[in-house]
Protein backbone atom coordinates (compact mmCIF):
# COMPACT_ATOMS: atom_id res chain seq x y z
CA UNK A 1 0.00 0.00 0.00
CA UNK A 2 2.74 2.42 1.03
CA UNK A 3 4.26 1.45 -2.39
CA UNK A 4 1.16 2.58 -4.27
CA UNK A 5 0.77 6.05 -2.18
CA UNK A 6 4.54 6.36 -3.16
CA UNK A 7 3.90 6.02 -6.54
CA UNK A 8 0.89 8.56 -6.86
CA UNK A 9 3.26 11.15 -5.14
CA UNK A 10 6.27 10.15 -7.72
CA UNK A 11 3.18 9.94 -10.72
CA UNK A 12 1.54 13.85 -9.86
CA UNK A 13 4.83 15.36 -9.21
CA UNK A 14 6.10 14.27 -12.41
CA UNK A 15 3.06 14.81 -14.53
CA UNK A 16 2.71 18.03 -12.84
CA UNK A 17 5.91 19.47 -13.40
CA UNK A 18 6.03 17.97 -16.95
CA UNK A 19 2.43 19.73 -17.81
CA UNK A 20 3.53 22.89 -16.32
CA UNK A 21 6.97 22.53 -18.55
CA UNK A 22 4.75 22.66 -21.41
CA UNK A 23 2.97 24.91 -20.18
CA UNK A 24 5.90 27.66 -20.09
CA UNK A 25 7.57 26.10 -23.02
CA UNK A 26 4.78 27.58 -25.21
CA UNK A 27 5.15 31.15 -23.70
CA UNK A 28 8.72 30.43 -23.61
CA UNK A 29 8.25 29.85 -27.35
CA UNK A 30 6.53 33.12 -27.96
CA UNK A 31 9.14 34.87 -25.55
CA UNK A 32 12.18 33.71 -27.44
CA UNK A 33 10.87 34.47 -31.24
CA UNK A 34 10.06 38.05 -29.57
CA UNK A 35 13.68 38.51 -28.61
CA UNK A 36 14.54 37.58 -31.40
CA UNK A 37 12.41 39.56 -33.71
CA UNK A 38 13.24 42.88 -31.83
CA UNK A 39 9.46 42.57 -30.12
CA UNK A 40 8.74 41.85 -26.19
CA UNK A 41 6.28 39.30 -26.48
CA UNK A 42 3.57 38.79 -24.07
CA UNK A 43 4.00 40.55 -21.16
CA UNK A 44 0.44 41.73 -19.99
CA UNK A 45 -0.81 38.70 -17.71
CA UNK A 46 1.42 38.03 -14.81
CA UNK A 47 4.46 39.20 -14.10
CA UNK A 48 6.58 39.24 -17.46
CA UNK A 49 3.69 37.04 -18.99
CA UNK A 50 4.08 34.08 -17.27
CA UNK A 51 0.41 33.70 -16.07
CA UNK A 52 -0.23 34.09 -20.49
CA UNK A 53 -0.35 29.95 -20.38
CA UNK A 54 -3.01 29.80 -18.24
CA UNK A 55 -5.25 32.68 -19.90
CA UNK A 56 -4.69 30.65 -23.01
CA UNK A 57 -5.47 27.74 -21.26
CA UNK A 58 -8.76 29.16 -19.79
CA UNK A 59 -9.55 30.62 -23.37
CA UNK A 60 -9.24 27.16 -25.13
CA UNK A 61 -12.03 26.12 -22.64
CA UNK A 62 -14.35 28.80 -23.67
CA UNK A 63 -13.77 28.52 -27.23
CA UNK A 64 -16.72 26.83 -29.31
CA UNK A 65 -16.11 23.23 -30.05
CA UNK A 66 -16.81 22.86 -33.83
CA UNK A 67 -16.86 19.62 -35.29
CA UNK A 68 -16.32 19.62 -39.33
CA UNK A 69 -19.76 18.57 -41.88
CA UNK A 70 -19.09 14.48 -42.62
CA UNK A 71 -16.26 14.05 -40.20
CA UNK A 72 -16.28 10.92 -38.43
CA UNK A 73 -16.99 11.60 -34.96
CA UNK A 74 -15.07 8.89 -33.34
CA UNK A 75 -12.09 9.14 -34.97
CA UNK A 76 -12.48 13.24 -35.01
CA UNK A 77 -12.18 12.36 -31.01
CA UNK A 78 -10.03 10.22 -30.73
CA UNK A 79 -7.10 11.95 -32.66
CA UNK A 80 -5.96 14.83 -30.43
CA UNK A 81 -6.08 12.00 -27.44
CA UNK A 82 -3.89 9.66 -29.42
CA UNK A 83 -1.61 13.01 -30.09
CA UNK A 84 -1.45 13.95 -26.20
CA UNK A 85 -1.34 10.76 -24.09
CA UNK A 86 1.58 8.68 -25.54
CA UNK A 87 3.84 11.62 -25.73
CA UNK A 88 2.93 12.41 -21.77
CA UNK A 89 2.96 8.77 -21.21
CA UNK A 90 6.75 8.09 -22.59
CA UNK A 91 8.09 10.82 -19.01
CA UNK A 92 7.02 8.00 -16.58
CA UNK A 93 10.52 6.34 -17.52
CA UNK A 94 12.90 8.98 -17.69
CA UNK A 95 14.97 9.05 -14.68
CA UNK A 96 15.27 13.07 -13.70
CA UNK A 97 17.29 12.14 -10.51
CA UNK A 98 18.66 9.40 -8.37
CA UNK A 99 17.29 8.94 -4.47
CA UNK A 100 15.26 11.13 -2.80
CA UNK A 101 15.11 11.63 0.73
CA UNK A 102 13.43 14.31 2.21
CA UNK A 103 12.16 15.06 5.25
CA UNK A 104 14.77 11.94 6.61
CA UNK A 105 12.05 9.43 4.15
CA UNK A 106 13.73 7.82 1.06
CA UNK A 107 11.39 8.45 -1.96
CA UNK A 108 13.38 6.35 -3.57
CA UNK A 109 14.54 7.13 -7.20
CA UNK A 110 13.22 9.96 -9.28
CA UNK A 111 11.33 8.68 -11.88
CA UNK A 112 7.41 6.97 -11.96
CA UNK A 113 8.79 3.11 -13.03
CA UNK A 114 12.19 1.89 -13.68
CA UNK A 115 11.68 -0.71 -16.29
CA UNK A 116 14.29 -2.92 -17.69
CA UNK A 117 13.52 -2.04 -20.68
CA UNK A 118 12.75 1.67 -20.70
CA UNK A 119 14.27 2.71 -24.10
CA UNK A 120 12.01 0.56 -26.05
CA UNK A 121 9.13 1.83 -24.12
CA UNK A 122 10.04 5.36 -24.76
CA UNK A 123 10.52 4.31 -28.43
CA UNK A 124 7.12 1.87 -28.67
CA UNK A 125 5.02 4.36 -26.90
CA UNK A 126 6.25 7.55 -28.53
CA UNK A 127 5.66 5.71 -31.92
CA UNK A 128 1.97 5.86 -31.52
CA UNK A 129 1.97 9.47 -31.45
CA UNK A 130 2.06 9.11 -35.37
CA UNK A 131 -1.66 8.04 -34.64
CA UNK A 132 -2.99 10.99 -33.41
CA UNK A 133 -1.81 13.14 -36.59
CA UNK A 134 -2.46 10.63 -39.43
CA UNK A 135 -6.08 10.06 -37.64
CA UNK A 136 -6.84 13.34 -37.05
CA UNK A 137 -5.93 14.43 -40.62
CA UNK A 138 -8.23 12.15 -42.07
CA UNK A 139 -10.88 12.15 -39.64
CA UNK A 140 -11.48 15.98 -40.51
CA UNK A 141 -12.67 15.41 -43.70
CA UNK A 142 -10.47 17.98 -45.69
CA UNK A 143 -7.74 17.74 -48.38
CA UNK A 144 -5.47 19.59 -46.36
CA UNK A 145 -6.03 18.28 -43.42
CA UNK A 146 -5.55 14.95 -45.09
CA UNK A 147 -2.83 16.15 -46.52
CA UNK A 148 -1.08 17.49 -43.43
CA UNK A 149 -1.54 14.25 -41.61
CA UNK A 150 -0.39 12.22 -44.69
CA UNK A 151 3.08 13.91 -44.86
CA UNK A 152 3.66 14.53 -40.68
CA UNK A 153 3.07 10.02 -40.43
CA UNK A 154 5.27 9.84 -43.80
CA UNK A 155 8.06 12.22 -42.24
CA UNK A 156 7.70 10.35 -38.62
CA UNK A 157 7.85 6.95 -39.96
CA UNK A 158 11.13 7.86 -42.05
CA UNK A 159 12.71 9.52 -39.22
CA UNK A 160 11.60 6.94 -36.65
CA UNK A 161 13.61 4.13 -38.32
CA UNK A 162 17.16 6.53 -38.05
CA UNK A 163 16.13 7.12 -34.39
CA UNK A 164 16.11 3.67 -33.95
CA UNK A 165 19.63 2.90 -35.13
CA UNK A 166 20.84 5.85 -33.24
CA UNK A 167 19.56 4.67 -30.16
CA UNK A 168 20.39 1.27 -31.41
CA UNK A 169 24.60 2.10 -31.36
CA UNK A 170 24.44 3.44 -27.60
CA UNK A 171 22.21 0.84 -26.57
CA UNK A 172 25.03 -1.76 -28.05
CA UNK A 173 27.99 0.20 -26.14
CA UNK A 174 25.96 0.18 -22.71
CA UNK A 175 24.34 -3.40 -23.52
CA UNK A 176 21.02 -2.49 -21.93
CA UNK A 177 17.91 -1.16 -22.64
CA UNK A 178 17.37 0.32 -18.88
CA UNK A 179 17.71 4.11 -18.98
CA UNK A 180 19.10 3.98 -15.57
CA UNK A 181 21.91 1.57 -16.43
CA UNK A 182 22.70 3.62 -19.82
CA UNK A 183 23.02 6.53 -17.46
CA UNK A 184 25.06 4.97 -14.83
CA UNK A 185 27.27 4.12 -17.76
CA UNK A 186 28.18 7.43 -18.60
CA UNK A 187 29.70 8.16 -14.99
CA UNK A 188 33.38 9.15 -14.80
CA UNK A 189 35.97 10.72 -17.36
CA UNK A 190 36.77 10.06 -21.15
CA UNK A 191 40.31 10.80 -21.85
CA UNK A 192 41.10 11.60 -18.92
CA UNK A 193 39.40 15.59 -18.72
CA UNK A 194 35.97 15.34 -20.25
CA UNK A 195 32.47 13.59 -18.27
CA UNK A 196 32.90 10.05 -19.84
CA UNK A 197 29.28 11.18 -22.08
CA UNK A 198 27.94 9.45 -25.18
CA UNK A 199 27.88 12.81 -26.80
CA UNK A 200 31.85 12.71 -26.58
CA UNK A 201 32.09 8.79 -27.54
CA UNK A 202 29.56 8.99 -29.95
CA UNK A 203 29.48 12.73 -32.01
CA UNK A 204 27.98 11.61 -35.32
CA UNK A 205 25.10 9.50 -33.19
CA UNK A 206 24.63 12.68 -31.12
CA UNK A 207 24.25 14.88 -34.01
CA UNK A 208 21.59 12.48 -35.86
CA UNK A 209 19.61 12.32 -33.35
CA UNK A 210 19.01 15.69 -32.14
CA UNK A 211 18.24 16.44 -35.93
CA UNK A 212 15.90 13.64 -36.29
CA UNK A 213 13.82 14.66 -33.16
CA UNK A 214 13.59 17.90 -34.51
CA UNK A 215 12.20 16.03 -37.72
CA UNK A 216 9.94 13.50 -35.13
CA UNK A 217 8.29 15.83 -33.34
CA UNK A 218 7.54 17.83 -36.54
CA UNK A 219 9.10 21.03 -35.62
CA UNK A 220 10.47 23.32 -37.83
CA UNK A 221 12.47 23.06 -40.36
CA UNK A 222 10.95 20.06 -40.30
CA UNK A 223 7.07 20.93 -39.59
CA UNK A 224 5.09 19.59 -42.83
CA UNK A 225 2.56 18.84 -40.59
CA UNK A 226 1.43 22.62 -40.32
CA UNK A 227 3.53 24.26 -42.75
CA UNK A 228 0.79 27.24 -42.99
CA UNK A 229 1.82 29.01 -46.25
CA UNK A 230 0.77 25.63 -48.32
CA UNK A 231 -1.36 23.86 -46.34
CA UNK A 232 -3.57 26.34 -44.11
CA UNK A 233 -2.60 24.37 -40.80
CA UNK A 234 -2.23 20.94 -41.36
CA UNK A 235 -3.82 18.42 -40.05
CA UNK A 236 -5.24 20.48 -37.19
CA UNK A 237 -6.89 23.04 -39.63
CA UNK A 238 -10.24 21.71 -38.32
CA UNK A 239 -9.84 21.40 -34.95
CA UNK A 240 -10.85 23.93 -32.38
CA UNK A 241 -11.18 24.48 -28.41
CA UNK A 242 -9.69 21.39 -26.15
CA UNK A 243 -8.74 19.66 -28.98
CA UNK A 244 -6.71 22.06 -30.71
CA UNK A 245 -5.13 22.52 -27.65
CA UNK A 246 -4.49 18.56 -26.85
CA UNK A 247 -2.92 19.05 -29.93
CA UNK A 248 -0.59 21.49 -28.52
CA UNK A 249 0.04 19.94 -25.67
CA UNK A 250 0.86 16.72 -27.41
CA UNK A 251 3.30 18.34 -29.26
CA UNK A 252 5.33 20.31 -26.44
CA UNK A 253 5.02 17.09 -24.24
CA UNK A 254 6.57 15.62 -27.42
CA UNK A 255 9.31 18.16 -27.33
CA UNK A 256 9.93 17.83 -23.76
CA UNK A 257 10.38 14.06 -23.67
CA UNK A 258 12.54 14.16 -26.52
CA UNK A 259 14.74 16.89 -24.74
CA UNK A 260 15.24 14.73 -21.61
CA UNK A 261 15.84 11.56 -23.61
CA UNK A 262 18.61 13.11 -25.29
CA UNK A 263 20.07 14.30 -22.39
CA UNK A 264 19.52 10.57 -20.61
CA UNK A 265 21.19 9.06 -23.49
CA UNK A 266 24.11 11.27 -24.79
CA UNK A 267 24.89 13.53 -21.72
CA UNK A 268 24.75 11.29 -18.61
CA UNK A 269 21.05 12.11 -17.52
CA UNK A 270 20.98 13.75 -14.11
CA UNK A 271 24.89 13.35 -13.55
CA UNK A 272 26.64 16.22 -12.04
CA UNK A 273 30.15 16.89 -13.90
CA UNK A 274 32.60 14.88 -12.10
CA UNK A 275 30.77 14.27 -9.18
CA UNK A 276 29.32 10.84 -9.51
CA UNK A 277 27.16 10.91 -6.26
CA UNK A 278 25.62 14.21 -6.13
CA UNK A 279 23.03 14.40 -3.89
CA UNK A 280 19.66 14.67 -5.49
CA UNK A 281 18.71 18.14 -5.20
CA UNK A 282 21.95 18.79 -6.78
CA UNK A 283 21.09 16.06 -9.56
CA UNK A 284 17.65 17.17 -10.34
CA UNK A 285 18.80 20.74 -11.55
CA UNK A 286 21.63 19.12 -13.42
CA UNK A 287 19.10 17.51 -15.31
CA UNK A 288 16.96 20.50 -16.01
CA UNK A 289 19.68 22.71 -17.25
CA UNK A 290 20.52 19.50 -19.72
CA UNK A 291 17.26 19.12 -20.96
CA UNK A 292 16.06 22.65 -20.59
CA UNK A 293 19.29 23.59 -23.12
CA UNK A 294 17.48 21.28 -25.96
CA UNK A 295 13.63 22.98 -25.40
CA UNK A 296 15.46 25.80 -25.88
CA UNK A 297 17.05 24.69 -29.12
CA UNK A 298 13.81 23.53 -30.40
CA UNK A 299 13.07 27.25 -29.93
CA UNK A 300 15.66 28.41 -31.15
CA UNK A 301 16.11 26.54 -34.17
CA UNK A 302 12.44 27.28 -34.87
CA UNK A 303 12.83 31.00 -35.30
CA UNK A 304 15.89 30.99 -36.81
CA UNK A 305 15.99 28.25 -39.89
CA UNK A 306 13.86 28.06 -43.26
CA UNK A 307 12.08 25.25 -43.52
CA UNK A 308 12.75 22.45 -45.79
CA UNK A 309 11.06 21.12 -49.06
CA UNK A 310 9.11 17.85 -48.66
CA UNK A 311 11.58 16.21 -50.59
CA UNK A 312 14.62 17.63 -49.14
CA UNK A 313 13.25 15.79 -46.20
CA UNK A 314 13.09 12.30 -47.66
CA UNK A 315 16.36 12.59 -49.51
CA UNK A 316 17.88 13.72 -46.05
CA UNK A 317 15.75 10.94 -43.95
CA UNK A 318 16.13 7.87 -46.55
CA UNK A 319 19.57 8.90 -47.85
CA UNK A 320 21.62 10.14 -45.63
CA UNK A 321 20.49 9.70 -42.01
CA UNK A 322 19.63 5.80 -42.69
CA UNK A 323 23.02 4.86 -44.25
CA UNK A 324 25.08 6.91 -41.34
CA UNK A 325 22.72 5.40 -39.07
CA UNK A 326 23.70 1.80 -40.28
CA UNK A 327 27.35 2.37 -40.54
CA UNK A 328 27.79 4.15 -37.06
CA UNK A 329 25.67 1.27 -35.69
CA UNK A 330 28.27 -1.01 -37.69
CA UNK A 331 31.88 0.77 -36.37
CA UNK A 332 30.33 0.84 -32.68
CA UNK A 333 29.51 -3.00 -33.26
CA UNK A 334 33.39 -3.54 -35.12
CA UNK A 335 34.63 -1.28 -31.61
CA UNK A 336 32.65 -2.89 -29.23
CA UNK A 337 33.95 -6.11 -30.55
CA UNK A 338 38.14 -5.70 -30.95
CA UNK B 1 -6.10 -7.75 -10.04
CA UNK B 2 -3.94 -9.36 -12.92
CA UNK B 3 -6.76 -12.06 -13.33
CA UNK B 4 -9.24 -9.59 -14.02
CA UNK B 5 -7.06 -7.30 -16.69
CA UNK B 6 -6.30 -10.19 -18.32
CA UNK B 7 -10.24 -10.62 -18.79
CA UNK B 8 -10.57 -7.07 -19.72
CA UNK B 9 -8.03 -7.17 -22.53
CA UNK B 10 -9.11 -10.35 -23.87
CA UNK B 11 -12.63 -9.03 -24.18
CA UNK B 12 -10.71 -5.76 -25.83
CA UNK B 13 -9.22 -8.13 -28.41
CA UNK B 14 -11.51 -10.07 -29.23
CA UNK B 15 -14.26 -7.12 -29.85
CA UNK B 16 -11.75 -5.22 -31.19
CA UNK B 17 -10.62 -8.23 -33.73
CA UNK B 18 -14.68 -8.52 -34.71
CA UNK B 19 -14.73 -4.98 -35.35
CA UNK B 20 -11.67 -5.21 -38.03
CA UNK B 21 -13.78 -7.51 -39.65
CA UNK B 22 -17.25 -5.51 -39.29
CA UNK B 23 -16.19 -2.12 -40.08
CA UNK B 24 -16.77 -0.80 -43.33
CA UNK B 25 -14.25 1.89 -43.34
CA UNK B 26 -10.59 0.36 -44.16
CA UNK B 27 -9.20 3.27 -41.52
CA UNK B 28 -11.72 2.03 -38.68
CA UNK B 29 -10.86 -1.42 -39.44
CA UNK B 30 -6.79 -0.35 -39.10
CA UNK B 31 -7.79 1.50 -35.67
CA UNK B 32 -9.53 -1.57 -34.81
CA UNK B 33 -6.85 -4.03 -35.14
CA UNK B 34 -4.78 -1.45 -33.58
CA UNK B 35 -6.38 -1.57 -30.15
CA UNK B 36 -6.27 -5.35 -30.85
CA UNK B 37 -2.67 -4.84 -30.62
CA UNK B 38 -2.60 -3.12 -28.00
CA UNK B 39 -4.77 -5.45 -25.94
CA UNK B 40 -2.44 -8.13 -26.59
CA UNK B 41 0.30 -6.46 -26.05
CA UNK B 42 -0.54 -6.07 -22.59
CA UNK B 43 -1.44 -9.59 -22.47
CA UNK B 44 2.21 -10.32 -23.08
CA UNK B 45 2.88 -8.48 -20.43
CA UNK B 46 1.00 -10.28 -17.80
CA UNK B 47 2.49 -13.71 -19.06
CA UNK B 48 5.79 -11.88 -18.03
CA UNK B 49 7.20 -11.09 -21.95
CA UNK B 50 8.47 -7.45 -21.33
CA UNK B 51 10.92 -7.44 -24.39
CA UNK B 52 7.71 -9.22 -26.72
CA UNK B 53 5.22 -6.79 -25.39
CA UNK B 54 7.48 -3.72 -26.10
CA UNK B 55 8.16 -5.30 -29.68
CA UNK B 56 4.40 -5.51 -30.10
CA UNK B 57 3.92 -2.33 -30.23
CA UNK B 58 7.18 -0.94 -31.22
CA UNK B 59 6.76 -3.02 -34.94
CA UNK B 60 3.19 -3.85 -34.83
CA UNK B 61 1.73 -0.53 -33.50
CA UNK B 62 4.42 1.98 -34.49
CA UNK B 63 5.68 0.76 -37.91
CA UNK B 64 3.14 -1.86 -39.41
CA UNK B 65 -0.39 -0.78 -38.49
CA UNK B 66 1.30 3.12 -40.02
CA UNK B 67 2.14 1.44 -42.65
CA UNK B 68 -1.25 -0.07 -43.21
CA UNK B 69 -3.17 3.14 -42.75
CA UNK B 70 -1.33 5.24 -45.18
CA UNK B 71 -1.64 2.52 -47.51
CA UNK B 72 -5.03 2.60 -47.16
CA UNK B 73 -5.30 6.62 -47.18
CA UNK B 74 -3.28 6.74 -50.26
CA UNK B 75 -5.29 3.87 -52.23
CA UNK B 76 -8.27 5.08 -51.07
CA UNK B 77 -9.36 1.33 -51.10
CA UNK B 78 -13.07 2.28 -51.70
CA UNK B 79 -13.60 4.33 -48.41
CA UNK B 80 -18.27 4.29 -48.17
CA UNK B 81 -18.50 7.72 -48.32
CA UNK B 82 -20.35 8.91 -45.11
CA UNK B 83 -22.74 11.43 -46.99
CA UNK B 84 -23.49 9.91 -50.07
CA UNK B 85 -25.62 7.48 -48.14
CA UNK B 86 -24.26 4.58 -50.54
CA UNK B 87 -23.20 1.43 -48.64
CA UNK B 88 -22.80 -2.09 -49.85
CA UNK B 89 -23.56 -4.88 -47.92
CA UNK B 90 -21.09 -6.59 -46.23
CA UNK B 91 -21.01 -10.01 -47.27
CA UNK B 92 -21.51 -9.89 -50.87
CA UNK B 93 -20.55 -12.02 -53.67
CA UNK B 94 -21.14 -15.64 -52.44
CA UNK B 95 -16.98 -16.29 -53.63
CA UNK B 96 -15.95 -14.41 -51.24
CA UNK B 97 -17.35 -15.00 -48.61
CA UNK B 98 -16.71 -18.40 -49.02
CA UNK B 99 -13.31 -17.68 -49.34
CA UNK B 100 -13.29 -15.68 -46.27
CA UNK B 101 -15.22 -18.77 -44.04
CA UNK B 102 -13.18 -21.13 -44.99
CA UNK B 103 -9.67 -19.37 -44.07
CA UNK B 104 -11.71 -17.80 -40.41
CA UNK B 105 -12.40 -21.76 -40.07
CA UNK B 106 -9.02 -23.15 -40.36
CA UNK B 107 -7.45 -20.03 -38.76
CA UNK B 108 -9.73 -20.66 -35.72
CA UNK B 109 -8.96 -24.51 -35.91
CA UNK B 110 -5.17 -23.73 -35.38
CA UNK B 111 -5.81 -21.41 -32.99
CA UNK B 112 -7.87 -23.72 -30.90
CA UNK B 113 -5.60 -27.00 -31.26
CA UNK B 114 -2.43 -24.27 -30.18
CA UNK B 115 -5.11 -23.55 -26.98
CA UNK B 116 -5.72 -27.32 -26.12
CA UNK B 117 -2.35 -28.58 -26.64
CA UNK B 118 -1.19 -25.59 -23.96
CA UNK B 119 -0.22 -27.78 -20.42
CA UNK B 120 -2.41 -25.10 -18.45
CA UNK B 121 -1.61 -26.59 -15.11
CA UNK B 122 2.18 -26.34 -16.02
CA UNK B 123 1.95 -22.40 -16.71
CA UNK B 124 3.39 -20.39 -14.11
CA UNK B 125 1.29 -17.87 -12.64
CA UNK B 126 1.56 -14.21 -12.62
CA UNK B 127 3.09 -13.70 -9.36
CA UNK B 128 6.01 -16.44 -10.42
CA UNK B 129 7.39 -13.90 -13.30
CA UNK B 130 10.84 -13.47 -12.24
CA UNK B 131 12.43 -9.32 -12.20
CA UNK B 132 13.20 -9.43 -15.64
CA UNK B 133 10.03 -11.09 -17.10
CA UNK B 134 10.75 -14.40 -18.68
CA UNK B 135 12.46 -13.41 -22.10
CA UNK B 136 15.44 -11.83 -21.39
CA UNK B 137 17.57 -10.10 -24.39
CA UNK B 138 20.31 -11.93 -24.74
CA UNK B 139 18.67 -15.44 -24.40
CA UNK B 140 15.69 -14.15 -27.02
CA UNK B 141 18.77 -12.76 -29.19
CA UNK B 142 20.86 -16.01 -28.95
CA UNK B 143 17.86 -18.02 -29.91
CA UNK B 144 16.86 -15.33 -33.23
CA UNK B 145 20.05 -15.68 -34.64
CA UNK B 146 21.47 -19.06 -34.26
CA UNK B 147 18.55 -21.41 -34.30
CA UNK B 148 15.56 -19.55 -35.98
CA UNK B 149 17.95 -17.76 -37.95
CA UNK B 150 16.41 -18.73 -41.05
CA UNK B 151 12.42 -18.63 -40.07
CA UNK B 152 13.75 -15.20 -39.53
CA UNK B 153 14.78 -14.40 -42.62
CA UNK B 154 12.38 -16.04 -44.42
CA UNK B 155 9.43 -14.14 -42.79
CA UNK B 156 10.77 -10.93 -44.00
CA UNK B 157 11.29 -11.68 -47.56
CA UNK B 158 7.47 -12.37 -46.78
CA UNK B 159 6.44 -9.52 -45.74
CA UNK B 160 8.43 -7.65 -48.66
CA UNK B 161 6.66 -9.96 -50.89
CA UNK B 162 3.29 -8.81 -49.94
CA UNK B 163 3.98 -4.89 -49.80
CA UNK B 164 4.89 -5.85 -52.98
CA UNK B 165 1.76 -7.81 -53.54
CA UNK B 166 -0.40 -5.50 -52.16
CA UNK B 167 0.66 -2.29 -54.24
CA UNK B 168 0.57 -4.33 -57.85
CA UNK B 169 -2.86 -5.67 -57.20
CA UNK B 170 -4.64 -2.01 -55.44
CA UNK B 171 -2.85 -0.25 -58.56
CA UNK B 172 -4.18 -2.41 -61.21
CA UNK B 173 -7.60 -2.54 -60.72
CA UNK B 174 -8.22 1.65 -60.21
CA UNK B 175 -10.68 3.07 -63.42
CA UNK B 176 -9.86 5.64 -65.04
CA UNK B 177 -5.69 5.45 -64.62
CA UNK B 178 -3.02 4.19 -66.82
CA UNK B 179 -1.66 0.71 -66.08
CA UNK B 180 1.82 2.34 -64.76
CA UNK B 181 1.24 5.59 -62.20
CA UNK B 182 2.11 8.44 -63.37
CA UNK B 183 4.59 10.96 -62.50
CA UNK B 184 2.72 12.40 -59.68
CA UNK B 185 1.77 9.60 -58.44
CA UNK B 186 4.53 7.92 -58.12
CA UNK B 187 5.99 11.35 -56.24
CA UNK B 188 3.04 10.53 -54.04
CA UNK B 189 3.67 7.26 -53.47
CA UNK B 190 7.14 7.81 -52.36
CA UNK B 191 7.14 8.21 -49.09
CA UNK B 192 5.71 4.25 -48.47
CA UNK B 193 7.75 3.07 -50.92
CA UNK B 194 11.09 2.88 -49.29
CA UNK B 195 9.30 1.97 -46.22
CA UNK B 196 8.46 -1.52 -47.61
CA UNK B 197 11.41 -3.47 -46.55
CA UNK B 198 11.71 -1.52 -42.81
CA UNK B 199 10.52 -5.20 -41.55
CA UNK B 200 13.88 -6.52 -43.17
CA UNK B 201 16.43 -4.25 -41.39
CA UNK B 202 14.21 -4.06 -38.46
CA UNK B 203 15.29 -7.17 -35.69
CA UNK B 204 11.77 -8.30 -36.21
CA UNK B 205 11.18 -11.53 -33.36
CA UNK B 206 8.47 -13.97 -34.36
CA UNK B 207 5.76 -13.35 -31.73
CA UNK B 208 5.81 -17.55 -32.10
CA UNK B 209 7.91 -20.17 -30.77
CA UNK B 210 10.94 -18.45 -29.26
CA UNK B 211 9.34 -17.43 -25.77
CA UNK B 212 8.49 -21.43 -24.89
CA UNK B 213 12.04 -22.15 -25.95
CA UNK B 214 13.07 -19.51 -23.33
CA UNK B 215 10.49 -20.90 -20.76
CA UNK B 216 12.05 -24.85 -21.54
Amino acid sequence: MTDLILLLIKASVIYGGLLGCAALMTLAERKVSAWMQYRIGPNRVGPFGLLQPLADGVKFIFKEDVTPDGANPWMFRLAPLMAAVPAMMTVAVVPFAGDVTLFGYDFGPLSIADLDIGILFVLAIGGLGVYGVILGGWASNSKYSLLGGLRASAQMISYELSLILIVLSIVAMTGSLDLREIVAAQTGTFLGVLPDWNVFQQPVAFVLFVIATFAETNRLPFDFAECEPELVGGFHTEYSSMKFALFFLGEYCAMIVMACLTTVLFLGGAEVPYWADAPWFLQLPAFMVKAGFFCFLFIWVRWTLPRFRFDQLMHLGWKVFLPVALVNLFLTGLLISF
Amino acid sequence: MADLLFYLMAALATVAGVGVVVARSPVISVVSLLASFGALAVIYLLAGYQFLAAIQILVYGGAVMVLFLFTVMLLNLGDPDVTSGQTEPLFHGSRRSLIGLCTATVMGAAGLVAVLRVAWNEMPSVLAIPEGGLDPLDQLAAQMFTRYSLPFEAASVLLLATAVGVLVIAKRNRPGEKAFPSRAVAAEAAPTAPAAPQPASKPLPEPGPEPEEVLS
